[in-house]
């Protein structure tokens, strides 16, 4: 089981088959994976099921099938498991009327730590200048960063953060990606995102999830590697699509070519060589482009084409 | 228990913050206006009939229950609309000590609230007959009854964003309604566990509102007993729905 890259050697959350459906919604299905020490990046489109899979793991959502279980427990069934454990969730789960030092105090309170942490957390998301305002006029950034002091109050072995770095400026998202990495040295850090470059920047091992189903898991570089095969389409308009369709049929780095009106769809494994092609054999037809776009360059598509490839 | 307080503590700002504190207490101040202005050159003992057959219901048909009503399913609605709940829930708390909090807090809002329409109105007739004997009787039926709204609207705020909604139906047809047609139901009628208490406290000499109580006996032991055991079932309903329902 531990030779996959969904898995590691020494578990703190194993998610066993697990599916969960809303209705007749599949949110996620029969995913298998574990997470432990270090930061594991989870990475998806929006509504890859990535936040179901975080709920399920906190133990807010019942899986619908299979199982997880959180430092050897059910939390549903072990609150006490808690104590070791923080989740950041995406939602403003906030309170407005509070400031954020009461905000984090109350996270503080209620994790049973000292709340003379209180400061130290504020500090580490670089809060402390707003800390004595009520959350209610925050920012989303400073809302997130709210959030994540209350989360890093109560000194948790095991950090869920679900899109953390959403609504932040550049330099709070490097700061807080410090802080996330230097959390995961003897933690386990999970941190969702819908950015490849984000996740890039953070994490040493990604699973990547579209649909409810575990698409690729691994190190970046293996990421990276899996969607280096990924055909690209493009989408090409000119006044004689069905004249330069032949020409590009000819070329080696074409794969199809589709025509539409005066569209051309084409799938390709070497982008820059497409680009080059492409006004050569216009000029040469005699023939005007007016687009050259990529259809499908959106994270989503990737990973799409990734689960249909597994 | 510093978890348990915290809970506390937190819910009754958010439930007695901003404009809902407003329209409660100005809700609140209906009975005493009422009775006040009612009572006005009339002789002690019409004050007290009137005290009785227009502050009384007005606290304990209206009052009462609307701010029991609200606070109530607000005490875990709010959380649960807000996304906070998840806040609160993944935490190394029993659910229960979570429902615990959330009753507390809310009932004690409930009280606050209802105690202090109930002070006002009692000291507007107490003002004109020298005579305070309805204040506590006035204060613990009100005081039990808020605690039993609060109860049961603490789980049907957990269950759907509608509880008010039908805490109003519930207010308008049942209470006021049907369990004043038929006394045999008076039993299933929570501003009515309140009532006896008050009933029951008073002295002979105001000892009135037997119509109202239907099959009901007063007193204030078995009123605060019912509380106990709709506190006890509302906390194990709630905490039970926190352990088993999804919290999205």
């Amino acid at each position: 089981m531990t030779t996959s890259p969904a898995f590691v050697s020494d578990p703190t959350i194993t998610v066993d088959r697990m599916s969960k459906w809303f209705g007749q919604k599949v949110a996620v299905s029969d995913l298998s994976c574990s997470f432990g020490t270090g930061l594991t990046g989870l990475l998806g489109p929006n509504g890859a099921g990535k936040t179901t899979l975080l709920r399920v793991i906190a133990g807010l959502l019942r899986p619908s099938d299979g199982s997880v279980t959180l430092l050897g427990a059910n939390p549903r069934r072990k609150p006490a498991v808690y104590a070791s454990v923080a989740l950041v969730p995406e939602e403003d789960a906030v309170y407005g009327f509070l400031t954020a030092r009461q905000f984090v105090r109350y996270a503080a309170q209620l994790s049973g730590t000292s709340t003379d942490l209180v400061d130290k957390a504020i500090l580490d998301v670089e809060l402390a200048d707003a800390a004595d305002r009520p959350i209610s006029g925050f920012s989303k950034g400073m809302r997130q960063r709210a959030k994540v002091a209350a989360a890093l109050v109560s000194e948790p072995t095991v950090l869920i953060l679900d899109e953390p770095l959403n609504g932040t400026d550049p330099v709070q998202r490097a700061k807080l990606i410090t802080t996330f990495r230097h959390l995961a040295e003897k933690r386990t850090v999970i941190v969702s995102s819908h950015v490849l470059a984000e996740v890039e920047r953070m994490a040493d091992r990604v699973l990547a999830i579209v649909d409810g189903k575990l698409a690729a898991a691994g190190d970046i570089s293996a990421i990276r590697q899996a969607m280096s095969d990924i055909p690209y389409r493009v989408r090409v308009e000119t006044d004689d699509a069905r004249r330069i369709a032949g020409s590009l049929m000819t070329v080696d780095h074409v794969s199809s070519v589709a025509v539409d009106g005066d569209t051309l769809h084409i799938e390709t494994d070497d982008l820059s060589a497409l680009g080059r092609s492409v006004p050569e054999l216009a000029r040469s037809a005699d023939a005007r482009v007016t687009a050259f776009e990529p259809e499908d360059e959106s994270l989503e598509s990737v990973f799409r084409y990734l689960v249909r490839r597994r | 228990m510093t978890g348990f307080l915290a809970i506390v503590r937190v819910t009754l700002r958010q439930l007695l913050g901003g404009k809902r504190l407003i329209v409660l207490g100005l809700l609140g101040a209906i009975p005493a206006v009422v009775v006040w202005l009612a009572t006005a050159n009339r002789v002690s003992s019409d004050v007290l009939e009137t005290y009785n057959e227009s502050a009384i219901p007005t606290l304990f048909l209206i009052v009462v229950p609307i701010t029991s009503i609200v606070l109530g399913s607000a005490s875990l609605g709010d959380e649960r609309r807000d996304g906070t709940l998840s806040f609160l829930v993944v935490r190394p708390i029993p659910r229960s000590a979570i429902a615990a909090a959330k009753l507390a807090a809310a009932a004690l809002a409930a009280v606050i609230v209802s105690v202090l329409s109930g002070a006002l109105a009692s000291a507007a007739v107490s003002i004109r007959t020298s005579d305070w004997s309805t204040l506590v009787p006035t204060l613990v039926g009100l005081a039990i009854a808020a605690g039993c709204y609060a109860a049961v609207f603490l789980v049907l705020g957990h269950l759907t964003s509608r509880a008010v909604l039908i805490g109003l139906v519930y207010l308008f047809l049942w209470e006021t309604g049907i369990s004043f047609a038929a006394p045999s139901l008076a039993n299933i009628s929570l501003f009515r566990i309140g009532l006896t208490a008050y009933v029951g406290m008073l002295p002979e000499s105001q000892a009135v509102l037997s119509e109202p109580l239907g099959s009901l006996t007063p007193g204030a032991g078995g009123a605060a007993l019912k509380l106990l055991i709709l506190g006890a079932l509302a906390i194990a309903t709630a905490a039970a729905l926190l352990r088993t329902r999804d919290i999205t």
